[in-house]
């Protein structure tokens, strides 16, 4: 009798606990979306709901489009290129990379898993000034090919590509296949390759999501307002924001308030919501040994 | 077939000589394939790793005019009035970030495991929600959140006394305010990590605790917890790495808050100001040297003591 109201007690504060810290987050992010929809005017006199409006929603991306006489759109489409072609090569170099340490023996096999494992737990960030020392030495800074090219290491990929065919692919398949006289490479391609949707939908999806939201890395080698990318180009709005900066704001042919940035981060998340939609099968799966990078 | 041709590759009647020269061969162009597949991740990590830090390793030992410097470099980053300022900076963010993130993700993580199925996936749906907005979009929700002016709950605001932005975002509060930036968008994947762990538990050994009379409390303490005990030594290094890194998230306060917060915050942060404020790739690339030896012990640590990667090594 004790035991079960106590248990009884204890599961009603479990749920209770749950539900509380839910709400926190529910609020928090519905009163972030909605902001989009409002003015300026409506989020100072408070509430989260007050004022909603697709007016509201035009007039505010009308202000984003018009900063800088349309540099947003150049921005969006810098960050694409720049995320899809290295979360491209991420995948190309992860599935071949994964699938030769964990099922080819070969010398220096364990040094090179130990240098993928080691550069995965690595904040990349670590390196950014670095590279930006050899990029400037060779001229390349404000070019997008270096960006990509640094973003496509992705070590983290190689790991999710070795975790796969250390599991997926049994070692005496490609026994089989190279006493059937496969060549190393042709049982990549005949044999690896068409198992390896899972991988590519999570190498992909991880790639292109750091690579989108990557800041640091795009701030120092693409320093210039035309050339950069949506995170730098975001921050750039905010610092030139009247509500941060009056003075260098005075000359500003646009309003940027709280409801005009707030819509630009969330345009700035679209895609990666778009990718997410388009990988979650794959995601549900993997997303335990997807989530090791955080 | 295949039983007859691998028969015969295994040797059979064949000469032991033969056997092992054909092995040879084997392990040759089995050898010469994995390069050919590694090679693209291999020019990836000389270009975007290996040759960055060399080259960091060579600036940093050099002078403006290019002949070697020893130490120098190191020694005027070191004696730098803000070099200690920016560790005890980040030191007083993990201070409180590291044990906040542990705990949330680690107890939220058992009270989903304990709950229904749909329950526990709505939950786990909202925590992982703001990830979708990670980095810079995240930043302008806690700006709308910080400010108390706009923000939907500035009665928090009000009840501390604060007005402005300014004023919320003073000094001694820089800390809490990062902490609560990185765990709104870290906590959920975190807890989804956890939770992963904690499905990996065979449920034989929970029930046999069960019967053997351990109740809820003694059985996530006795048993769940020293098991996850080195997912939690993970989540703890990670987040120290991580915080260790910060850039983007003091940077854009100072930016907002019109310098209220120096632009020299973090190691990062100061690490950029040597090298584009004030143009001394020399300081910039100890800087980056002495960041980079911290975090690779802390790699190190994770990948060798940490047992996570048994399997993979």
């Amino acid at each position: 009798m004790m035991t079960t109201s106590s248990a009884r007690l204890s599961k009603a504060a479990r749920i209770a606990t749950l539900l509380a810290a839910s709400a926190v987050f529910v609020y928090l992010v519905s009163a972030f979306l909605l902001a989009a929809f409002r003015s300026q005017g409506d989020v100072v006199a408070g509430g989260i709901i007050d004022g909603l409006s697709f007016q509201n929603l035009v007039y505010n991306w009308q202000q984003i489009v018009g900063f800088g006489s349309g540099v947003f759109l150049i921005w969006l489409q810098n960050s694409l290129i720049v995320a899809l072609f290295a979360a491209a090569v991420a995948v190309f170099a992860a599935v071949s990379g994964g699938y030769a340490l964990a099922r080819l023996r070969f010398a220096g096999r364990k040094s090179i898993l130990f240098a993928t494992l080691l550069t995965m737990v690595i904040p990349n960030t670590v390196l950014v000034i670095p590279i930006f020392l050899g990029v400037a030495a060779v001229g390349m800074v404000g070019k997008l090919l270096p960006v990509i090219i640094i973003m496509a290491f992705f070590p983290f990929g190689v790991y999710l590509a070795f975790i796969h065919f250390s599991s997926a692919m049994p070692k005496e398949l490609v026994e089989a296949a190279r006493v059937d006289g496969c060549s190393e490479l042709g049982i990549f391609a005949r044999i690896a390759l068409p198992i390896s949707k899972q991988p590519i939908a999570l190498v992909f999806f991880f790639a292109f999501v750091a690579d989108w939201t990557n800041y640091f890395l795009p701030l120092v080698l693409l320093p210039s307002t035309k050339s950069t990318t949506v995170p730098v180009g975001l921050q750039q709005m905010i610092s030139q924001s009247q509500l941060y900066d009056p003075t260098a704001a005075a000359g500003l042919n646009v309003e940027l308030y709280i409801p005009q940035l707030v819509l630009a981060a969330l345009v700035q998340a679209i895609p990666v919501l778009i990718v997410f939609l388009s990988v979650q099968r794959y995601l549900v799966r993997g997303v335990t040994v997807g989530a090791v990078k955080g | 077939m295949t039983n007859k041709l691998s028969a015969s590759v295994a040797g059979g009647t064949e000469s032991p000589l033969l056997r092992r020269r054909s092995g040879f061969a084997h392990r040759r162009s089995e050898s010469m394939g994995a390069y050919t597949l590694l090679l693209p991740f291999l020019l990836l990590l000389l270009l975007a790793g290996l040759i960055p830090a060399a080259y960091a390793l060579w600036t940093s030992l050099v002078n403006r005019t290019g002949s070697f410097a020893g130490i120098d470099n190191y020694v005027n980053v070191v004696t730098d009035f803000r070099f200690t300022s920016t560790f005890l900076n980040v030191f007083a963010t993990m201070v409180l970030y590291v044990p906040l993130i542990v705990i949330i993700a680690v107890v939220f993580a058992l009270l989903i495991h304990a709950s229904s199925r749909r329950l526990s996936a709505s939950v786990r749906f909202i925590f992982y929600l703001p990830g979708a907005f990670a980095g810079i979009a995240n930043f302008v929700l806690w700006l709308y959140i910080l400010d108390p002016t706009v923000s939907p709950v500035r009665w928090i605001w009000s009840v501390l006394g604060y007005d402005s932005l300014g004023e919320v975002a003073q000094g001694s509060n820089v800390p809490m305010i990062l902490s609560l930036i990185l765990l709104f968008q870290g906590v959920g994947s975190w807890m989804l990590i956890v939770y992963g762990a904690l499905n990996t538990i065979p449920e034989e050994l929970i029930e046999a605790a069960e019967l053997d009379g351990a109740n809820a409390f003694q059985r996530a303490w006795l048993i769940v917890l020293p098991i996850l005990k080195p997912w939690i030594a993970y989540l703890s290094i990670m987040n120290i790495a991580y915080a260790l890194q910060l850039f983007l998230e003091p940077t854009l306060l100072g930016n907002a808050t019109n310098g209220k917060i120096s632009p020299e915050w973090t190691p990062n942060q100061l690490s950029f100001t040597f090298a584009y404020g004030v143009g001394d790739l020399g300081a910039a690339a100890a800087m980056s040297i002495i960041l980079l030896v911290l975090t690779l012990g802390i790699g190190l640590f994770i990948v060798t003591r940490t047992d996570l990667f048994g399997d993979a090594e």
